[in-house]
């Protein structure tokens, strides 16, 4: 083991510099040969993978437009949770907040480390604001017009009640691995929760069936779309040509590297130190510029509530809004995924519906707050004119420079908090793919070994292309996880009924102490 | 004055993260023990060294071939501050942590020197380290405990069958009771 890190070191060293040879030779022989690993990448995608696109990506026309099934597959499921768990999301707000502000927590019987609730609170709204709300929003706007904010709205207050049922379970049905170390999410939830209800047998399908896609999902949203938005970004702020990709994705894989493969908790802890303030300074940004322009914020609103309901310039209409809307704010708040109820299942609590219920949180924070906020900052900056068929600026350019449009160098602070959102989420995802990746294969150094040099890979994949195929990829590999995990979850429904009763009713009766 | 008696909780982690990897081994000599950090721990710190001085390189070409002021001082930043990081990281590596019979010290550069003579156990304590990513691993302590009470930490990493083993002879060396004091965790 210890000779097979220090080749890979090696190759990274000689990675970097090939890079830096790069920076400084002939730029258009180097441009030429990027353009072509990145054309045969693109090609390479749109001919082995085009059909699992198409497949997870499959529209019903609806009037003179398409509307893809897995929209309203997500959209539908968040409906039937809201109604199943009674409006958890709305009516059990109160007790989401008292949690997290520590109500229910027995001062005295805080254990060393252990995070506050408070702690929990702006780990999760730092964990809520990334790329989805900067590119993502961009690009739902771009295509869907300023109505497809009122949809990715919609879509995050009902996603709460999804995020909620699947967190829940996550953290019921973890599980300790062998070496120790805890392992949850839908592999282990579809599993064991399934062979609870008698359905074991299709519980162990859908869970191999998640985590293949969660493994693709981790390399195609979760690091090729974060490596190729922050370079777009570098390109927007900086005039860096695309080309140049290469670069990025050699300095964050191997920076990735050292975190996933060297098992070093300290960049993972420093970024989590520093993506908070990435947050507050995107969030303050956002509020300057709204700030700036109070005086056209009833008009933005009116613009994206005439949009979501007349889709006026938008390719499909209302529903072409409406498909965009949904699509993004699927991406950013990931609700009915099931890559958040992986991260939440190592939580430290004994009481399941607690994290559920500060779980819920997540999306309105997310999609109701963050994207609403971006999506007013484009609005505001009209950049983004009918019709909206993003052939103009799109994805995290277009976030950029309606910020640019108020406050010029707001630009460099974007770039900077990008490439850390970036850099988190690669992080993240990294273990996402690494669970279903042991999941399915077992834990072992060499077995984990292989998953993440791939990982590593695909981050200087995504930071290279140019092109949509790799992009439609991403998108339709974190929603085919959805697939699998919704059918579990119509399953269970009665399991985490029972809890969430269980748990109000000890509320009520004082058996779940009150201590402020 | 009443002094209250404070009872030393020898299960308690005195850090509160660690490595996922094997960071220190002990090496005995006659008189003296020393903690070694690992080639392998060693070289991915110096990752984050060659990272951020590229990137200071990168800074200066991108200045002088097209004097892009902006970008140069954008990646100047990160790259300064990711070689100070990976700089920070190995400055442990670089401290010399050392038990020395012939002085009768403990030194690590850190915590105050202890007394050979006034350490009277040494303890194996565990934790699961776990953040917002979803990272959770276990990961161990080996810690002194003075005859005054104090605590302090002597290995921190992950290999759990070296830092037993490293233990074992470092308890031999000094002539003193070691304690498996590991614990069921329960998140």
């Amino acid at each position: 083991m210890k000779k097979l890190n220090r080749y890979l070191i090696g190759i990274f060293l000689t990675f970097m510099s090939m890079s830096a040879f790069a920076a400084e030779g002939d730029p258009s022989a180097f441009s030429a040969m990027l353009a072509g690993i990145s054309s045969g990448v693109d090609t390479f995608f749109k001919d082995y993978l085009g059909w699992f696109v198409n497949l997870i990506f499959y529209s019903a026309p609806v009037g003179d437009t398409k509307f893809p099934i897995i929209v309203g597959w997500l959209f539908v499921a968040a409906i039937i949770f809201t109604f199943y768990f009674g409006f958890v999301q709305f009516r059990r707000a109160g007790l989401a907040l008292n949690i997290v502000r520590g109500k229910y927590t027995d001062p005295n019987s805080k254990e060393e480390g252990e995070v506050s609730h408070f702690q929990a609170l702006t780990t999760a709204l730092s964990g809520t604001v990334g790329l989805g709300n900067i590119a993502g929003v961009g690009v739902a706007v771009a295509i869907g017009g300023p109505g497809a904010t009122f949809w990715m709205i919609m879509c995050g207050l009902l996603g709460m009640a999804s995020k909620f049922f699947e967190c829940t379970l996550g953290v019921k049905y973890r599980t300790v691995l062998p070496s120790g170390a805890i392992s949850g999410g839908p592999m282990y939830y579809l599993r064991d929760a399934m062979a609870e209800r008698g359905f074991g047998g299709l519980g162990k399908f859908l869970a191999v069936g998640f985590a293949l896609m969660c493994i693709l999902g981790s390399f195609g949203g979760g690091n090729m779309f974060q490596a190729n938005q922050a370079h777009a970004m570098l390109t927007y702020a900086f005039d860096v040509p695309p080309e140049y990709g290469i670069i990025t994705g050699v300095v964050l894989a191997a920076l990735v590297f050292s975190v996933i493969i060297g098992g070093m908790p300290s960049i993972a802890s420093v970024t989590e130190k520093v993506v908070p303030y990435m947050a507050a300074l995107y969030l303050g940004m956002g509020l300057i510029v709204i700030l700036m322009n109070l005086g056209q914020i009833g008009a933005a609103f009116a613009a994206i509530f005439d949009g979501a309901f007349t889709g006026a310039g938008v390719a499909g209409g209302v529903i072409g809004a409406l498909i965009q809307g949904l699509k993004r704010a699927t991406f950013s708040n990931e609700a009915g995924i099931g890559s958040a109820a992986i991260a939440h299942s190592a939580v430290k609590t004994k009481e399941p519906i607690t994290e559920g219920l500060v779980a819920t949180l997540e999306p309105f924070i997310d999609t109701v707050v963050i994207c609403t906020m971006t999506a007013l900052v484009i609005t505001i900056a009209g950049l983004n004119v009918a019709p909206f068929d993003g052939a103009g600026l799109t994805g995290v350019q277009l976030t950029a420079a309606s910020f640019s449009d108020s406050v010029g160098f707001f630009k460099y602070f974007l770039a900077l908090a990008v490439i850390m959102f970036a850099f988190s989420t690669m992080i993240s995802w990294s273990y996402y793919g690494l669970k279903a990746w042991t999941y399915l294969f077992g834990e072992g150094k060499a077995m984990e070994m292989i998953f993440k040099i791939i990982f590593c890979i695909f981050v200087i994949v995504g930071a290279t292309i140019q092109f949509g195929a790799v992009i439609d990829f991403s998108d339709a590999a974190i929603f085919a996880m959805s697939i699998f995990n919704i059918i579990g979850l119509y399953f269970l429904m009665p399991i985490v009924k029972d809890e969430l009763a269980s748990f109000v009713a000890r509320v009520k009766s004082g058996e779940i102490k009150k201590y402020k | 004055m009443e002094i209250s008696e404070t009872p030393v909780d020898l299960k308690r982690t005195l850090i509160q993260k660690g490595p996922k990897f094997r960071s220190h081994t002990i090496i005995f000599d006659e008189n003296t023990a020393y903690l070694k950090p690992t080639i392998s721990s060693l070289l991915f710190c110096v990752v984050y060294v060659v990272v951020g001085l590229f990137l200071m390189a990168l800074s200066v070409i991108v200045y002088v071939k097209n004097s892009q002021l902006d970008f140069a001082i954008f990646l100047m930043i990160f790259g300064v501050a990711i070689t100070t990081f990976g700089c920070t990281l190995l400055k442990p590596f670089a401290k010399r942590i050392i038990f020395d019979k012939e002085t009768g010290k403990f030194k690590n550069n850190t915590d105050r020197t202890v007394h050979i003579e006034n350490i009277i156990s040494l303890q194996i304590n565990n934790k699961m380290v776990t953040s917002k990513h979803g990272i959770s691993y276990p990961c161990y302590e080996l810690n002194l405990l003075t005859k005054n009470g104090r605590r302090v930490n002597i290995l921190n990493h992950n290999d759990l069958q070296q830092l037993k083993s490293d233990a074992e002879k470092l308890a031999v060396f000094l002539s003193v009771e070691l304690t498996d004091l590991q614990r069921e965790i329960i998140l």
